[in-house]
């Protein structure tokens, strides 16, 4: 199997437009989490998100999701320093959820009420795929191309998709990552289900009461690690395995004891060829539920014993940014391997005693770091573990 | 590329208007092909309920979207003839094209009828688009890699193009690879408006993908080989349909597959009655397979596009290869032709440029 390694990173978060602008946020430990007003949130128990703060640059007819997408996506491709002759034959795999739901629920609001102040062509984009549809014309990328959708975790799905098409030979260079905007039936679905903490959400605390959710884009561009030396390149990291399991279990609640994780992360250390003392660094999932950071903990736990590696939640800085968590946590992963510096769990106060890891509370941790992982967890059950060694 | 196992088709499973049952109820309806109740009256071809109620364990129909029900229903027939065990080892990739929008709009209208006290707290996980994918994982024991690709047109057949690149390269040792999708009535209302000209349908359509070693040793009944899969893109703009026709993805099938052009039997295409799509999809073919292209079968015009369709495809191409008979894709459409090769292609093409090639074999 051919060696996969990063060489370009892009990001439009919470904390801003730019790699720098969301490492910067993540490394001071600083919260992003503020009162919502990209949409409507009255009458709701929970009334704060992680909004991106900027106007990301584009086309107005370019759905806000389109937009994140777009800025990440060429970040990371320059950061890779690839031209257009090199983007022709690049796969892109896009981890999407939401699409351009935005504005399609716009429209329907408008519509159901005898309004019809969208227009219909923008409803086109609703579609998770349009993304992919978007991002290939605007970069010229014309190699294999799909749009994963495993809920929370197709961001990371999307990254160990476009792994597989380097590492079986299929391409040389894949665009991959995950992205979503801030929408009404993602926010009202949560609330229905009782999900979100009021306040910005606490992972791993005793009194954490739920998630807070998020939006953004998260894309890294992947190179067969040979061709990334051949053209001089900086490889940030090594993607150097990856496992992709399901519960089969309950539609939104994980399997009790883990099982399905625990298959995820040995398979992303069996591919790697690693043992569980070579991971020093977790980025958990770590939504700030009861139920998911306990079970979350408990899979760690069975793998690599108490205590045993830092872990750390950056939703708990950013909130739940849904397709793009996985991409996102993957690159606050492959900058906590390059910087040495594991970015804190922010709001942890008071830990769950049956966390039985050091969640490195409020305040970053200097380590030297060679082997991390990043675990993202979906809807369904479906599980992702990514695994990255520092170059 | 080196090591990778030849894949094989050991189940089949398909609920849609025209077929409801195995690859012998495939099979029975490809030889005496007629078009689905309405279709060429150009309404949608939808499954009846009571086809779906007889498939569906009632508390699964109380308790699940009729989506999800179509899901279920068309993979529990495909694992069933296949005889696999559910256990571990089986992955699951699912197409699909509007998941489960019905659903959605249910929940969005609770709000807008009675605010946040009408939103309903089961019905939201049904707006995630994986829906699909994970109650069917629950319903036949799929623990391994499950996943929900969204596409348009091409969804069903990039599922099992990706499901075959998993298991050649021991990703998993059996994937369930299918497509689903329904037309609830908001999406069905604003079909025209968006542009769609295509014939659509409904429902779902699986099969059964493991290594041809693994299918022996259990003495599995092999329906086919998928001998190469490849998926591509072809420059176009967002919806938009494109001009070139030099298709990378066939090129790489043919030669996967080691079978030229002029040794291909059949072709099924995914022209659904958009006709600048089903033009390009033309012109790419013929740029591709040259002068002698085999005959060509589109199955959309009796059955209606849905993402189940691009698996039946393959499913069928699969029953050509075995029986050497071809639905025509000329008028009647209820005319059978025969063959001559026991390999045919299976080809995809999208709006926006998705591109995806399977050459299928008998086994």
């Amino acid at each position: 199997m051919r060696r996969v390694v990063v060489t370009g990173l892009g990001a439009v978060s919470p904390h801003g437009i730019g790699v720098k602008a969301f490492w910067s946020g993540l490394a001071a430990g600083a919260c992003a989490i503020r009162p919502l007003t990209v949409i409507e949130s009255e009458g709701f128990r929970c009334r704060i998100a992680g909004e991106v703060p900027e106007t990301v640059a584009g086309s107005a007819r370019r759905t806000r999701a389109d937009r994140f997408a777009i800025a990440a996506t060429g970040e990371a491709l320059e950061d890779a320093g690839l031209g257009v002759a090199e983007r022709a034959d690049a796969a892109l795999v896009v981890g999407a959820v939401g699409g351009g739901m935005l504005e399609a629920e716009a429209w329907y609001w408008a519509a159901t009420r005898g309004r019809r102040s969208v227009s219909l062509p923008a409803v086109r984009s609703v579609l998770p795929c349009a993304h992919a549809d978007v991002l290939a014309a605007r970069w010229g990328l014309r190699g294999p191309r799909h749009t994963v959708v495993t809920a929370c975790s197709s961001g990371a799905v999307a990254v160990a998709e476009a792994a597989a098409l380097i590492a079986d030979g299929v391409v040389d260079v894949a665009v991959a990552g995950g992205v979503d905007a801030i929408t009404r039936i993602c926010f009202m679905g949560f609330n229905a289900l009782k999900l979100l903490d009021p306040a910005p959400c606490r992972p791993f605390d005793r009194a954490r009461r739920g998630m807070s959710i998020g939006e953004g884009a998260g894309f890294v561009v992947l190179e067969e690690a040979a061709r990334a030396r051949a053209r001089g390149v900086r490889a940030y990291a090594e993607l150097a395995g990856y496992g992709m399991t399901t519960d089969a279990y309950h539609i939104t609640a994980p399997e009790p004891e883990g099982d399905g994780m625990v298959r995820a992360i040995r398979d992303a250390l069996g591919q790697a060829r690693e043992t569980p003392p070579a991971v020093q660094y977790v980025n958990a999932h770590g939504t700030g539920t009861p139920q998911n950071d306990r079970v979350e903990a408990r899979a760690l736990e069975r793998v690599f014993g108490e205590g045993a590696v830092l872990l750390s939640s950056t939703k708990s800085m950013i909130g739940h940014t849904m397709a793009a968590a996985g991409s996102l946590e993957a690159i606050a992963t492959v900058l906590a391997l390059t910087h040495g510096v594991v970015p804190p769990t922010a709001n942890l106060e008071t830990p769950d005693p049956e966390v039985r890891f050091d969640c490195v509370p409020r305040a970053p941790r200097e380590a030297l770091l060679d082997c991390a992982i990043s675990n993202s967890f979906g809807f369904g059950g479906q599980n992702v573990t990514l695994l990255f060694r520092r170059r | 590329m080196t090591g990778r196992a030849r894949v094989v088709i050991t189940g089949v499973g398909v609920v849609n208007a025209g077929i409801v049952g195995d690859s012998a109820a495939l099979g029975a309806f490809l030889a005496a092909p007629r078009p689905a109740p309405g279709i060429a009256e150009g309404e949608i071809a939808r499954v009846a309920a009571s086809a779906l109620s007889a498939l569906i364990d009632p508390g699964d129909a109380r308790r699940l979207s009729r989506v999800c029900q179509l899901s279920i229903a068309a993979a529990q027939l495909a694992v069933r003839e296949s005889r696999l065990e559910p256990a571990r080892g089986l992955g699951l990739v699912v197409g699909t094209e509007f998941g489960d929008l019905a659903s959605t709009h249910v929940f969005a209208d609770g709000f807008l009828e009675r605010g946040p006290s009408g939103l309903s707290p089961l019905l939201f996980p049904n707006t995630v688009m994986n829906t699909m994918a994970a109650t069917t994982a629950i319903a036949v024991g799929a623990r391994e890699l499950a996943l929900t690709l969204n596409a348009p047109t091409v969804a069903g057949e990039l599922a099992v193009a990706r499901a075959v690149a998993a298991v050649a390269t021991g990703q998993a040792s059996a994937v369930l690879a299918g497509g689903v999708d329904e037309i609830g009535p908001v999406v069905e209302q604003q079909l025209p408006a968006l542009g769609f000209a295509d014939r659509f349908g409904e429902g779902a359509a699986f099969v059964v993908l493991e290594s041809r070693a693994a299918a022996e040793a259990r003495g599995a009944t092999i329906l086919g080989e998928v001998a190469a899969a490849a998926w591509r893109a072809l420059p176009a703009r967002p919806w938009g349909v494109g001009r070139q026709r030099r298709s990378r993805a066939i090129t790489a099938v043919l030669e996967e597959a080691g079978v030229e052009a002029a040794h291909l039997g059949a072709v099924y295409v995914s022209a659904s009655g958009d006709a600048a799509r089903d033009a390009w999809e033309h012109a790419v073919l013929s740029a591709a397979l040259g002068p002698q292209a085999p005959p060509a079968a589109a199955l959309a015009r009796l059955l209606g596009r849905h993402a189940g369709l691009g698996v039946l495809r393959v499913a069928a191409a699969a029953w050509t290869a075995r029986s050497g008979l071809l639905p025509a894709a000329a008028e009647p459409v209820t005319a059978v032709t025969r063959v001559s090769s026991r390999a045919g292609l299976v080809h995809g093409l999208a709006r926006g440029g998705a591109h995806v090639a399977l050459v299928v074999r008998a086994a």
